[in-house]
Parts: C-alpha cells; structure tokens; sequence
C-alpha cells in the first residue's frame, strides 16, 4: 500500500502524529468543551472526515528547488540565475514574498515527465507566473492541487458520498462512492468516483478541463489529464495521500506525488471564508476602473505604483538606535 | 471553456439570478426501495440532491387573504397565464436596448409549476413581511433616492418600465450625483458601472448565500446535503452556478467571535428530534437581504418528511429591520443524483467576462461622450434587465 521507500518519512510523520493526539487531548480536556463523535469508522469503512491541511511546499512547486528570494524576480547585478533580486510586484512583501525550499513529493526520480515541447510551455508559465497561474485570479484549482494548497479542506464522509469542501474559493467536489458517470463536459475540480481497496479509498477523477496547474511553478496538464488518488489514514490525525497524473499528451509516462495530510486537531477548528474573487477584483479588474486605484495600463503595459511609507521610529537605522 | 456570462450584459444579473444550474429531474422511487429515514449511525438521513419544485408567492396578495392554500382551479389559472408570458416573443422595437435583453431574457427565464400556498411565509399568519423600522425606512428610501437619480434620465423612466420602479423621468440627467457613493455598501445594479464596487453581488460572482428561498433568488436552487457521525456538510447551487460550502458545526460550541464576519454567517447546528436546527449568524455588513445586512439571525429546521421530501422553515430575526421575526416554509423534493451529475461544481469568476465587459464598454462610452461623439451615458439604461415581472409575484 505505502511506498516502503518513504519509510522514514513515515515514521517522523507517525512521531508527529502521536505528539499531535497528545496536545489535542489535553487542550480537550482542559478547554471542557466536547469535541463531535467521531467513530473510528463508518458503515464499515475509515472514518476519514474532519478538517485537514498539507504542511508542505508542493504548492509552490511539486519538485525540489531551493528557497528563492521571491515569486517572482529579475536580474540583479550578475548574469548569474543564481543571483537574480525579487522584482517589483512582490518586493514590498520582503520575506514574506520569499519561496520555502523544498524536496519535492514527485516520487520516483524527482522529476515531472514532461514531452519535450511540453516542457517549453512549463518554463514559459513559470516566467509568467503572475498572468497565467489560475490561483491568482481565485479560479478553482483543481485535483490534486485543491489538496495542498495552504488552506484546510473538510471531509464528510457520508454512506455513498464523500464531500470535499475546501477553503480556498469555497469550492468542493463530491467523491461519487455509487457509480455516477462523469458529466458530459468538462470541469475545473473534474469528475470524482471512489472506491474502497481495503481500508484505502481509491479516487478515479476525469472529465478535467486544461485551464489548472499543479503548483506555482507552472507544472501543467491538458484536458487529457486523469489523476488516481490514494487516501490512506496512517492514524487517526493523518492521512496519506498519493495522486498518480496521467496525461498522454504532456506527459510521456504517468507520475506519482505522495504526501501526509494532517488533521487540523485544534478544539475549535472549523473552515472560514477565503472567498478570494473579492480580493482580486483590483487584480483582474483594476484597468477597468473609471479612476484608477492602485495599478493602470497603457495598452497592454500595466503599472503599478507602489508607495511605501516607513512610519517614523521603524526605518532601519532606528531599530537599532 | 463555457462562457456562462458573455451574453447580453444587461440581462447577464436577471439570468444569474433567474436559474440555477441544476437540472430539474425529480426521482422517481420504485416499490423496492425501503423508506430508510436514518443513516447507519441512527441519524434522521436528510442526504441527497434537493430542491423545490414549484413556484410559490413570496408574500400573500391581499386578493388571498385568509387563504393559505390555492384553489386547484387557481393553480391552474396562474400555470396557463405563467406559460403564456414565457411563449411569446418579448423582444421590443428592433435595436433598442430592451431588444437585445428581451431575448436574452426569453432564453433564460425559468418559472416552474404554480405552488400550492399562497405565500412562502407563514408567519406572520397574514402571510406578509412584517413592517420594517423607521431607521431600516430611513436607510431604503436613502438608497432608493440614489439609483433613482442614475436612472431618471433614461427611456425605462419615462415609459415607465419596471426597471424605473418608483422612480420619476426627468430629461436632465443628475449630472451632480453622477460620482456620488452610495449612502452605504452597494450590493445591487446600479445604473453606473464605474468600479467593480457598482456592481450587483451577483454580477460580481459575490451572490449572498443565506437566507435561500429560491424565489427570492427568482428561481431554481439546489442544495447537496452529505452527513457523517457529527458532521454535516451541505453545498448549493444557485443563480448560474454560484455554488457555495456550508460545513455545519455540530459540536455545540458557542458561534465565531463578533468580529469575524463572513458572507454566508456562521452555521452552529444540533439535533432536535428528529430536526436539525442550525442556528446562522456573523454575517457579513456586505450581505443584503432585503435591508438585513449584519445584524441578521437566521434559525433554520431541516425535517426529512418522506423518502422522497424535506421540510425547511425558516425563522428571520433583524430587530433593526423588521419589526418582529417572519417564518418561510419550503418543501424540498428529492432529485437525481444521475441527471444531476453535471453542474454542482461552483464557477462563476472563471467566466465572468460580462462583469469586466461592462465596465469596460462604460469606459467606451465615457470616452466618446468626452470627446463629442456619443451622448452623456446618463441617458442610457444599462442597469434594468427589462424583465417581465412573474404575475404570481405581484
């Protein structure tokens, strides 16, 4: 079932988990308030609902990088890539607009198996990063993505459905655990039959349109995309999860990531808002404003003013007064 | 791709508002299924694919009053009026503005069968929305007075569509009210398209969520609801798949800290017999239903009634608004999961070109107005869908 490869990563995560159970119960107890049932399992099956969150950087980019200064960056004063400066749409973010290093959840050898003309395109989407990736305008991201992103998801795990609602966009998708066929259309979050293969439940998901990606790196797929996911509860605070993408006409063999998925454990968790479209109305529609707030276009050129301020007593050299 | 909104753009927010995007197909339950009312863990099983299937007046005519219930005969009356209005033709003169959304219209309008009540409400017992408060009155008639001045100059006035509302023609457009804001957070059409703020919430892909009655939204919605022990998760699908996420919290625990405010509030459920009763508040000040906006308190009764029917009322409080709470009672019917199959994913953003559009000709239409080309866009109405109101709610 579990890649016996990933066996230390695995116990670290079981550690993790078991250190996790033990705050939870505490913070239980002492807090008095009663947390829901929830039986270990369900019509006969893992129980795998409650709110859940990957702790990774598979967000940013699927394969192992290194930390970069910034999302996005430009030239500094060496030709070297190695010594690019963060460019103007994410300077003011300062370390906060900086990329965690990582080593990747593409199993096997790392690497995503890209065609070759295919592997143009990622490049290109990655050095236009802030016009194409579809997370930026709040579009619906897509499986595997919607998965670790940086927002929880909740799992309801009903008798022949399993609902899949994630903060990020309000979006969600149903695993279809009764044969339901796939809509005669195509989809953002795809189409999600499930099945149980022991205590592991197997997600078949198709009808994918080609307007997703995988990450902030520009890792993409057409509409041929068909993922199959693996959910298996390690314990009762994680769950693994692994997705095999098979793309025939960007990819030249199918490829797998796996990843913990662990639950958000806090007594009083539950999902919030993140309706994103609201935040990226300035984003998507800034140039269309009668008076311009905070960016304006000549044709097809945008500019963005950025003012900052240092308020008196933060300026760097005050700091250390 | 599908480009849901890139039809006219005037009648883009009647459309958004008109239909839902699920297909109306009712199950239909054979002699072998057992009415199985509970789910494994002994709950009542409210899962499913759910919706109302008739149209029904928001509030009772005073032509009903006393009368809870339709005649057979009126049923039938107003099924016969209904489908005469969507048959025709409601395009207007060839190449006027109420042309181009007369069509579009036609295309998108849905009305179902007519109900059997006489109101949704049914509390008060007269079947109407209670008074609301001076200061509520104070604050409607203020805003009334600001999309009216945006509207006056415009051909909807002075023939007086519905578009107008209780709004007056007056040729000279309000050229000094022209950049006003709205006395306070605009959530409707206006007749100005300066910012995306102008906007509709539901052009903007920001329709309110709560409370659904469906008709108050004008049409169809449709609610997926999947339970686990202690745990109930619900997803909607309403005006053109404007689908949102309520996970209800079940764990009895006190409702969010007032300062966290969210567009579809904060939905604390329990179980009360055989009712889930969910009680909804925090909601955001840019929610507007019918004048409640924050201060709105929403307690909902979900009852399954049958293998193949829900019962849902629902309580509105808004001491601020209304002068006392008011009571909505639906019955929901079961729907297929197989003709369903395709549109509960939500996506709106994804193909809103009609919302940037818009602005966009608006932009266009300032320019040419600027340089002495086109006339002040104040003469023109870009904001009334030009609708045909539905008889059964008048």
């Amino acid at each position: 079932m579990l890649d016996r490869r990933l066996g230390s990563m695995i116990t670290v995560a079981i550690a993790a988990a078991a250190v996790g159970a033990v705050i939870s119960a505490s913070i239980t107890q002492t807090s008095g308030q009663a947390p829901a049932s929830r039986p270990a399992r369900v019509d006969g099956k893992p129980n795998l609902s409650g709110i859940w969150q990957a702790n990774n950087e598979a967000n940013w980019d699927l394969q192992a990088h290194a930390a970069l200064p910034a999302a996005v960056t430009q030239p500094g004063v060496y030709s070297y890539d190695y010594a690019r400066v963060p460019a103007a749409p994410v300077l003011a973010l300062g370390a906060a607009g900086a990329v965690p290093g990582s080593l990747g959840v593409v199993q096997g050898d790392g690497q995503i198996p890209y065609k070759p003309e295919a592997l143009l395109i990622k490049k290109a989407n990655a050095d236009h990063w802030i016009d194409r990736d579809p997370e930026l305008k709040c579009y619906l991201p897509g499986i595997p993505r919607a998965m670790y992103m940086p927002y929880p998801f909740q799992i309801t795990q009903g008798t022949n459905k399993v609902h899949i609602a994630y903060e990020f966009s309000n979006t969600a998708r149903t695993i279809h655990l009764d044969e339901v066929v796939g809509p005669p259309d195509d989809t953002w979050m795809g189409h999600s039959v499930g099945r149980w293969d022991g205590d592991t439940l197997v997600v078949d998901v198709t009808n994918f349109n080609d307007r997703t990606w995988f990450d902030r790196a520009g890792n993409f797929h057409s509409d041929a995309l068909h993922v199959v996911e693996r959910f298996s509860l390690m314990s009762t605070d994680i769950i693994w999860y692994e997705a095999t993408m098979e793309d025939p006409k960007v990819f030249t063999q199918p490829w797998r990531i796996a990843m913990p998925l662990y639950r958000r454990v806090e007594p009083n968790m539950q999902l919030l808002e993140f309706r994103c479209n609201e935040f990226v109305e300035e984003f998507m529609y800034g140039n269309l404003r009668k008076q311009p707030l905070v960016k304006h276009w000549e044709s097809d050129t945008m500019t963005v003013d950025i003012t900052r301020k240092i308020p008196p007593g933060d300026s760097f050299y005050e700091w250390y007064r | 791709m599908r480009d849901r909104l890139s039809g006219s753009m005037i009648g883009m927010a009647i459309a958004a508002a008109a239909i839902g995007a699920v297909i109306w197909a009712p199950i239909t339950r054979t002699s072998a299924q057992a009415p199985d009312l509970k789910t494994p863990w002994g709950e009542p099983d409210l899962q499913g694919i759910w919706t109302v299937e008739t149209d029904t007046p928001f509030q009772r005519s005073p032509k009903y009053t006393n009368q809870e219930f339709f005649t057979e005969a009126q049923q039938e009356e107003f099924d016969k009026l209904r489908s005469t209005l969507r048959g025709r033709d409601n395009r207007g003169d060839r190449g006027s503005e109420r042309d181009v959304s007369g069509a579009y219209n036609n295309v998108f309008g849905a009305l179902k069968r007519t109900g059997k009540r006489t109101s949704l409400i049914v509390d008060p017992p007269d079947g109407r929305i209670p008074p609301t408060t001076p200061q509520a009155q104070k604050i409607a008639a203020a805003d009334r007075d600001f999309r009216n001045a945006l509207m006056q100059a415009t051909q909807t006035c002075k023939l007086k569509l519905p578009g107008c509302a209780d709004g007056k023609y007056d040729p000279t457009p309000a050229v000094a009210r022209r950049d006003e804001l709205p006395p306070r957070y605009n959530t409707a059409r206006m007749n100005r398209h300066d910012r995306p703020e102008d906007g509709a919430l539901a052009d903007r892909c920001l329709t309110i969520g709560l409370p659904e009655f469906g008709a108050g939204n004008g049409g169809g919605s449709f609610r997926r609801i999947v339970q686990t022990p202690g745990g109930i998760a619900i997803a909607y699908d309403v005006g053109q798949g404007q689908g949102w996420q309520r996970s209800i919290v079940m764990n009895r625990s006190p409702h969010l800290p007032a300062g966290i405010r969210q567009w579809f509030g904060d939905s604390r459920g329990h179980w009360e017999g055989n009712t889930l009763v969910i009680d909804v508040t925090n909601f955001s000040p840019k929610n507007d239903y019918r004048g409640s906006r924050e201060n709105l308190h929403l307690v909902e009764r979900w009852t399954r009634t049958s293998p193949t029917t829900l019962e849902y009322v629902a309580t509105n409080e808004d001491p601020t608004v209304w002068t006392r709470p008011w009571t909505v009672s639906q019955e929901f019917t079961r729907q297929s999961e197989e003709e369903n199959r395709i549109y509960y994913e939500p996506r709106c953003v994804e193909g809103n070109i009609g919302f940037p559009s818009m602005m966009k000709a608006a932009r266009q239409e300032d320019r040419e107005f600027a340089e002495g080309r086109g006339s002040d866009p104040l003469f023109k109405d870009n904001a009334s869908g030009f609708a045909e109101p539905d008889p059964l709610q008048e």
